[in-house]
Order: C-alpha cells, then structure tokens, then sequence
C-alpha cells in the first residue's frame, strides 16, 4: 500500500506544469513600445534571421520631413527585445519586403533630399552593413528575383513608372519606364502615397516565367502590367479606374492564373484562380470576384500560398471594418509539374 | 528542490500515517484490556459539511508581457501582485475515518478564490511635461476549482475541545476562470488633467488555467456537542504545479490587445472554515460517541 502511495505522489510530482520554452517560442504577442509620447512606428516587414530571431523592418515618424523614417528592431525567438535602430533621417521611404541574400537582408529606400533610391544591406542582427546608391527616385515596390532584385521606382521628373532589375550591390542590370501619362493630376496619388498624407496604393512587383509585372499608374491609371523591360510599352495592362479601382494584390499561380485581389471604388473582391491576359488590354472590373463587403474600403491585402494539413491553399488576409483581421483560405488547384 | 522537498514531505506523511497499521511486538508488560465502551472509541467514523473563507496568493514563477519596452526598463511596467487580500469562498463535504487519535480525512471541495494585480504605463515628452498620459490596468482574477484533498489530522488532546493538527496533499480541477480588466489613466495632452476610468472589461479565461496540486498543513479544534462534533479549522494550500496553460498564456485576443499575458503562477490559499460532522457508528441511541 505505501509503495502504491509514493507510486501516486512520483506520477503526480512528474505531471509539473513548468515553464514551457517550446510553447513560449510558438506562440507569442508582443507590441513594443517607446515611452516618447510623440513617437509613431509602424511595421514594413519581418523575417526570422538564423539565430532563431527576429528582424523588424518599420517606418517611423519624423520630425523635420514628411516622409517616414527608417526603423530597424531586433527581437529573440520569444519576441523580446534585442536592439533598434532609428536609422539617419537622411533616409526615408523604406519599403519592404526585407530580402535575404547570402545571410544578408536588403531594402529599398530614398534619400531624403535628393530623392534617390537606396539598397540597405542589414545583417542578422539588425545592423546595417552598407549602403548603394541605385538611381531611381522614389521607390514604390519591391521583389526578390533569384540573386537580384526586382523595384519598381517612380521617376517624378519624367513622370513614369520604372521597373528595373537591381544586383545586390546597387547596379541596375536592366530598367524600363513606361509613362504614367501627362498633368499633375494623375501623379498627385502617387506623392500623397509616399507623403503619407492619402490612402496607401497598392503597388508590386513581380515576375511570371519570363515576363515582368508591376502594379503602378501606366496611362492615367492604376494597372497591372506586364513587360518583357524590352518594349517601350507593357504587352499587357489590366486597367483600373486611375486611382479609384485595380488590383490590390496578385500572386501568381500555375498554368497562368493568379490569385488576385482587386478594389473598385471602395469595394474589395477576391478571386483565388483568376484568369488574367498577360497580353491586349483588359480592365480590373470585367474580373467579377467574391465581393467582401466586411472589408474597409480599398482595402490592403496580402496573399500567400501556402499548404495546410497536406491541402495547397491560397491565404488572404486583410483588415475589417470593425478592426479585426480577416484570414480566408482556398484551396488552390494542383500544381503542374 | 521544490520536488523533493516535497517528496521528503510525502514520504514522512506516508510513513506516520501506514505505520499505525503494523502490529507492534508486545515486549513489555500486558496491557489493560480494553473496556468494551473505549475499544469502541478506538475507530469512528465522521461525515459532514463546511464552509467558510479563503485568502490567495498569485505568486510569478516567471512573469510574461505583451508590452515589450524598447527605451526604457521593463521593470516600469512589471505587474504588482496582491497576496492574501481577496477573499474568496469555499464549500466542503467531509469523510473523516478515526483511528486511535488520527484522522485520515477526504474533503471534496467547491473553491472560488480571487487575486488581483495591476501594472501602469506612461508615455511623456521631456520637452514638454503637458503631453503625458499614464494608463493603469487593474486585473482581477477569479477561479473556480473542485478540489480533492486528503488530509491525515492528529488530535493532541482528547477532550470536549480537541485541537488537531493535520497535513495532506490536494489536487484541484479547474471548472471555470474569468478575468476583469479595469483601465484608468489620466491624461494631461488633452488640456488640463483629465482623468478617466473605463468600463471593466470581462473574459473567459478558462482556456489560460490548468489543474494543479498541492501541499497543505493546518489547524483546527473539534467541539463534540453531543453526538455532534463542531469543527473550525484553517489551513495553508501551498500549490506546487504552475496553473497556467503555457501554450495559451497569449491566446485570449481581447487580453492580447490590450497587452496582457498571462504570468507562470503558483497559487497558495489560507483556507479558514467552519462546520459540522456526525458519527457514523453509535453503540446505543443514548451512546455519546466522544465523551467518556
């Protein structure tokens, strides 16, 4: 009897509930903050670095520019804080994503004078490493491309839109303009973009086979547009309605679909297997798509394909108008060898 | 150490209470027989109900945040404790088996029991004191658990009042858990001080909380009133397992927003109560079962 007794008590003394490091790593919030009553930060993009951690890439306010600032945060695989960096107000605008290149994180920027875009290199512990100087004015989008970099930059001068193939060290190895059509009526979206100052456009940059895309302003309006950066004109343009409506989001899938997320006038439509011609000129609205009325206007979206439980999906996300996240999943077709 | 502090415990308790089960060599001289009447008071058996009052203690095994500083020291925001101030309330039904000045006693018990703490945040200019707002959260915590403990209580004397000690082990189950959330502040950016407190917020928690065991050790005095025993006692539950359910220490979204998380905690309990047991075995109707 008393070895059944001491029996219990070791099954029950083994049973301890402690404190769980596995648990902690998987499952986390954290919201970091600064106690300066006139600080604004926001978050651009995140990457977990090698050691398990987490590199931060956000905006944040500046006093003596109305662009946003550079914000680099390091945190540890539980999320607590590691290091920040408010980088040099003489660089604004970052954009995002931060991509990984030989251990390496790079991002696009400008200079706050000039007006130039800039590479940032960032190591995995959040220090940037160097800096190049591309040559592009205001940088509107980003993309990784193998071991180069896809951006798309708005030349205000000419007033067009720029795609362009950029080295990790800053050279472009190919570039195109394509312009965005006279008058300073349509351009004034785009600077409102970077000033902050109106609703954030939904430019992006890709590429598809051999065929690049962007969603810039091309002709007056909001597209998407498909070049080879050989022609002077995009082979395809799905068109918006200028700044009023296009495609929020795209994501190519196989056999030339994408999944897509398009906006029209303050309306937003989901269309996870879109048939879209990379070629001619179509418009954003002939695409129909799932209407998602619980959606704020125009809004953000991001798309992910992804595989859940052995099931390829495609995931989006976006915001409601009563604050909450929104996730949706589809299941996306088979993929073709 | 905690483990085998309390294994040492265990063991001692275990060891005192089965040795009163061996037969002993009879070497020295031939006791007394018994009279009938007091081999008769050897065993008993007592059932019965109680009530009464529990004070707890929430203590941090590790704390965890939401709210992860970036300029200034955690310890600005660290959560402050209460420890033994809330009351809580408890219900029990006894079974209590005597044997010849021991006690072992199965007390299945409804436990409600509370603790609170609070932490503050502010946000200043140092070019300009006007523009501060300081927030305070204020968090109270209440548990529901259906406890199982097994006490072994030695009467030192055996009189009318018999006082007693006891020891036991005691494993809780979680039934219910909900959290409230107060947030006050006051903000002097919006012109003068301005103080505010908004509606508490409320949320199941249950999904937080775990079952957990413990050790406790106490005193009590019995009052045979008649066939009736009178029982008052007060015990410290000493917890020795973390009731937070790690993996969901982050999963309430609404404590989330608003930057709690919830901390690793040991919970103690003094438990104080009161009630009254009956015999279960009587010689005749006019018997007193206790007093010879």
């Amino acid at each position: 009897m008393r070895y059944i007794f001491l029996f219990a008590l070791l099954v029950v003394l083994g049973c301890s509930n402690d404190s769980d490091p596995a648990a902690d790593k998987a499952s986390f919030t954290r919201i970091y903050d600064n106690n300066k009553f006139n600080a604004a930060y926001y978050p651009i993009d995140i990457k977990q670095t090698p050691d398990g951690g987490y590199l931060i890439l956000g905006g944040r306010r500046l006093e003596n520019s109305n662009f946003a600032g550079i914000y680099l945060l390091k945190v540890d695989a539980f999320g607590g804080f590691v290091s920040e960096v408010e980088v040099d107000d003489e660089l604004v605008a970052p954009i995002g994503p931060l991509m990984l290149n030989n251990n390496n994180y790079y991002f696009f920027c400008m200079t706050n004078v000039g007006l130039q875009t800039q590479l940032v290199r960032v190591d995995g512990d959040g220090l940037i490493t160097d800096q190049f100087a591309v040559g592009n004015s205001y940088p509107a989008a980003a993309a990784a491309d193998g071991n180069n970099f896809l951006l798309q930059s708005y030349n205000h001068v000419d007033k067009r839109s720029v795609v362009s193939v950029v080295s990790p060290t800053g050279s472009v190895s190919s570039s195109k303009e394509f312009s965005i059509g006279a008058g300073d009526a349509v351009e004034e979206p785009i600077i409102n973009h970077f000033l902050q100052t109106s609703k954030k456009l939904p430019f992006l940059v890709g590429k598809v086979g051999n065929t690049y895309y962007f969603n810039g302003f091309y002709n007056y309006t909001l597209s998407l547009a498909f070049t080879n950066l050989s022609a002077d004109e995009p082979q395809g343009i799905v068109q918006g309605q200028q700044d009023d409506g296009g495609i929020s989001q795209a994501v190519p899938l196989d056999g030339g679909k994408f999944a897509l997320a398009r906006f029209n006038f303050g309306d937003n439509y989901f269309l996870p297997s879109a048939t879209v011609s990379t070629s001619g000129i179509s418009s954003s609205s002939d695409l129909g798509g799932n209407p998602l009325p619980e959606l704020t206007p125009n809004a953000s979206v991001k798309i992910l394909r992804t595989t859940i439980n052995a099931r390829n999906v495609v995931l989006y996300a976006s915001d409601t108008r009563s604050k909450q996240i929104a996730l949706l999943g589809m299941t996306r077709p088979p993929e073709h060898s | 150490m905690k483990v085998i502090l309390s294994l040492t415990l265990f063991i001692l308790i275990s060891t005192t209470g089965f040795s009163q089960f061996k037969k002993k060599p009879n070497n020295t001289l031939p006791k007394p027989k018994p009279s009938q009447q007091n081999k008769f008071l050897e065993k008993q058996w007592w059932l019965g109900f109680k009530a009464g009052t529990n004070f707890a203690q929430a203590k941090p095994i590790q704390a965890y945040t939401v709210m992860v500083p970036t300029n200034y020291a955690a310890a600005l925001n660290a959560k402050s404790y209460d420890s033994f101030l809330k009351t809580g309330s408890q219900a029990t039904l006894e079974a209590t088996f005597y044997f010849k000045g021991f006690s072992f006693s199965v007390q299945p018990t409804y436990r409600h029991t509370r603790f609170t703490y609070f932490n503050q945040f502010r946000w200043y200019n140092t070019e300009n004191s006007a523009e501060t707002l300081e927030l305070r959260y204020d968090q109270e915590q209440k548990l529901d658990y259906a406890d199982f403990p097994l006490f072994i209580k030695y009467d030192i004397l055996h009189d009318k009042i018999r006082p007693y000690v006891q020891v036991g082990i005691f494993y809780s189950m979680l039934i219910n858990a909900n959290k409230a959330v107060k947030i006050s502040g006051t903000d002097y950016a919006s012109g003068g001080t301005n103080q505010f407190a908004n509606e508490a917020i409320i949320v199941g928690a249950k999904d937080l909380f775990e079952n957990y065991w413990g050790l406790a050790a106490g005193i009590g005095v019995n009052y045979n009133l008649g066939n009736v025993r009178v029982v008052l006692d007060a015990s410290y539950w000493k917890g020795m397992r973390n009731i937070t359910n790690t993996k969901n220490r982050f999963g309430n979204d609404r404590l989330a927003g608003i930057g709690d998380a919830q901390d690793d905690i040991d919970l103690n309990n003094i438990v104080i109560s009161a009630g009254v047991l009956f015999p279960m075995r009587f010689l005749s109707s006019n018997f007193k079962t206790l007093d010879r």
